[in-house]
């Protein structure tokens, strides 16, 4: 059925050249389990855009909006969850994917001449993909986004010169709020997956102008070739197929984080951003006063200018890597440095001390006597009282707690915080609680 | 790759190729690959697209008022509010309809909707008559047509009592013909 369609077109469009041209591509040495990495990456892309597409149909990019239209794709539409976790965990896949994919290409030389422009378009590739993360990091509009990409425009907003230009353009103005929230939709849902595909099209142009670079030997001729199907679409194929079992896998398992609705004016809010932007979280930590900007934006386009002519720095023509100790050790070292960072950053993020059973009866005392009413934490509750987010780290002394709830005058004179009926285990517990409320480290 | 196996390897053009049961085996893996993405897709994606088609529209009953307070005979306009949601948003959604007690005491609720055309009638206590200010049908206390362009009788509404209180599930209707049907 489907061969004889095929004839009926073939016969008529002459498309048995079309077929030779993209199936029968030879590669060099043969086809290989090391080389699926570029199809993995270009899968992963075609799925952020048909799921993308999908949540774009329930999600409404305005900050009224926002977030109760993520809600509703998560509670009210069947599969609404499993698509957007398809679309949050294909994300950090992609970013997985493009970073092996760089790191063979690495590895295997295969950036040097005659593919220098493969390798530019490669990296410009990359950094819109980490731009696609940073754009689409804010569309549900909860604390996290918005105080992630407060953050994130802020650090643009100290280049110098240009800086507050620059953070303003992003945002749309004087502060972040609808008008950012919409270009970055637009940006996000627009712009990008034009200029990406745009990209994709030039990266695969120059593949298929020079050829798939194949092994380091340095006696090509002896090589062999393959042809592109069957063998290595079968590899390409069973590597995509089990990526995206994966990536399914990972959806159906860990229901996606969706934090409180942006709230502007709740400053304790400590952000952390995705995983993949970490290690410069954690970067950001070390780099203090009047070296901040080397930090902010020096290094980053340091990083990025030297991975982009990369090519032209490593003018070594030879591809085999135990012969190109400077290029494998530098690129080791800025392996070691990122992977440090991030680790480090993923240590403190879980090394929460063990939670003191105290405190979870603190905090049922504190719900049961309503101190939500008056009190906030976390930007939760009311504001006529102090914000207890921090009362840890702001009043670390448990005698005073203790003295305070069994009469609050007594140490806070004039406040009209009521006293209450607790009992000593009740008392104990209700300190302890707020003894745990600490800033994140 | 393989000089050796040119059993199932053959050179086509220059460069070798997989061939027969080898070719084959490739073939069929990718195609189940890529049916196992496709399917892994399609059903997700297509089940969110059409997921709402099958979302009913929740009527509610909707509390109007204690029946002891509306009299006897007389029809009282009664205010039914709700909260109706649209998608991700919800709204107050504010309607009046028309509530007719029976000396018996069982409660006939009209829709405020004129069937004629979908102009909101009054009830007129001199004449006796529901009256429509638009092009002048006019309706008996049970909702019959008593003058006037009206195709149909007033559409009367659910409605129970419980507990002493009158209960209104709110309706649409299409204007203009001569069924109640309901929108």
């Amino acid at each position: 059925m489907a061969s004889r369609l095929y004839d009926w077109l073939d016969s008529r469009l002459n498309l048995k050249p079309v077929q030779r041209t993209l199936l029968d591509e030879p590669i060099p040495g043969g086809a290989s389990w090391i080389y699926v990495f570029g199809s993995v990456t270009l899968f992963l892309f075609v799925l952020q855009a048909a799921t993308g597409m999908f949540l774009a149909i329930y999600y409404a990019p305005t900050p009224d909006h926002a977030y109760d239209s993520i809600r509703f794709i998560e509670t009210e539409i069947t599969f609404g969850w499993l698509v957007r976790g398809l679309h949050h965990w294909g994300a950090s896949a992609m970013v997985v994917a493009i970073g092996l994919h760089m790191l063979q290409t690495f590895l295997y030389g295969a950036y040097k001449s005659p593919r220098e422009a493969m390798w530019m378009v490669g990296v410009v590739l990359f950094l819109l993909v980490m731009t696609f993360a940073f754009t689409g990091y804010l569309l549900p509009w909860d604390q996290t986004a918005y105080w992630a990409t407060q953050i994130g425009i802020n650090m643009v907003g100290t280049i110098p010169l240009v800086g507050d230009f620059f953070s303003r353009v992003l945002r749309g103005g004087e502060v972040l709020g609808a008008l950012t929230l919409s270009r970055f939709f637009a940006i996000h849902v627009l712009f990008l997956p034009a200029i990406l595909v745009g990209g994709i099209a030039l990266h695969l142009f120059v593949l298929r102008r020079v050829g798939p670079a194949g092994p380091w030997a340095d006696d090509r001729a002896s090589l062999g070739s393959e042809t592109f199907a069957p063998r290595q679409v079968y590899m390409d194929a069973v590597v995509i197929a089990a990526v995206f079992l994966v990536v399914a896998m990972l959806a159906f398992s860990i229901p996606l984080p969706l934090t409180d609705k942006a709230d502007p004016s709740d400053t304790s809010f400590v952000p952390v951003p995705e995983w993949y932007f970490l290690f410069y979280y954690e970067l950001l930590k070390y780099v203090h006063g009047p070296l901040e900007p080397l930090a902010t934006w020096v290094l980053p386009l340091c990083v990025i200018l030297i991975m982009l002519f990369w090519p032209f720095i490593d003018r070594n023509p030879v591809r085999n890597p135990i012969r190109r100790p400077v290029a494998l050790g530098s690129g080791l070292l800025f392996l070691l440095v990122v992977f440090g960072l991030l680790g480090i950053s993923i240590k403190q993020l879980y090394a929460v001390p063990r939670t003191d059973p105290a405190v979870a009866r603190g905090k049922a005392v504190y719900a049961q006597f309503g101190c939500v009413g008056c009190h906030r934490i976390h930007g939760e509750g009311g504001a006529v009282a102090p914000d207890l987010s921090t009362i840890g780290d702001t009043r670390p002394d448990r005698a005073w707690h203790l003295k305070h709830f069994r009469d609050p005058q007594s140490v806070a004179p004039g406040s009209f915080m009521p006293k209450f009926p607790l009992t000593d285990q009740q008392l104990n517990d209700l300190t302890t609680y707020m003894l745990s409320l600490k800033r994140a480290t | 790759m393989s000089q050796h196996q040119l059993s199932d390897h053959q050179p086509e053009g220059g460069f070798s190729t997989p061939v027969g049961s080898r070719r084959t085996f490739f073939q069929w893996v990718t195609l189940a690959a890529a049916g196992v993405v496709g399917m892994g897709l399609a059903i997700p994606l297509l089940g969110s697209l059409i997921s709402p088609a099958f979302t009913r529209r929740r009527l509610a009953w909707v509390d109007v008022g204690a029946i002891d307070e509306l009299p006897a005979g007389r029809p009282t306009q009664l205010d039914h509010v709700t909260t109706t949601r649209d998608g991700w948003m919800e709204a107050k959604s504010r309607k009046a309809v028309w509530a007719v007690k029976h000396p018996q005491g069982e409660v006939t609720v009209f829709s405020p909707i004129c069937t004629h055309l979908g102009c909101g009638y009054r009830w007129d206590n001199a004449e006796n008559k529901f009256l429509c200010p638009c092009h002048g049908s006019s309706f008996g206390i049970n909702g019959q047509v008593l003058g006037g362009p009206a195709p149909r009788p007033l559409d009367r509404l659910p409605a129970k009592v419980e507990s002493g209180r009158l209960l209104v599930m709110y309706k649409d209707f299409k204007s203009g013909l001569a069924e109640s049907i309901e929108l």
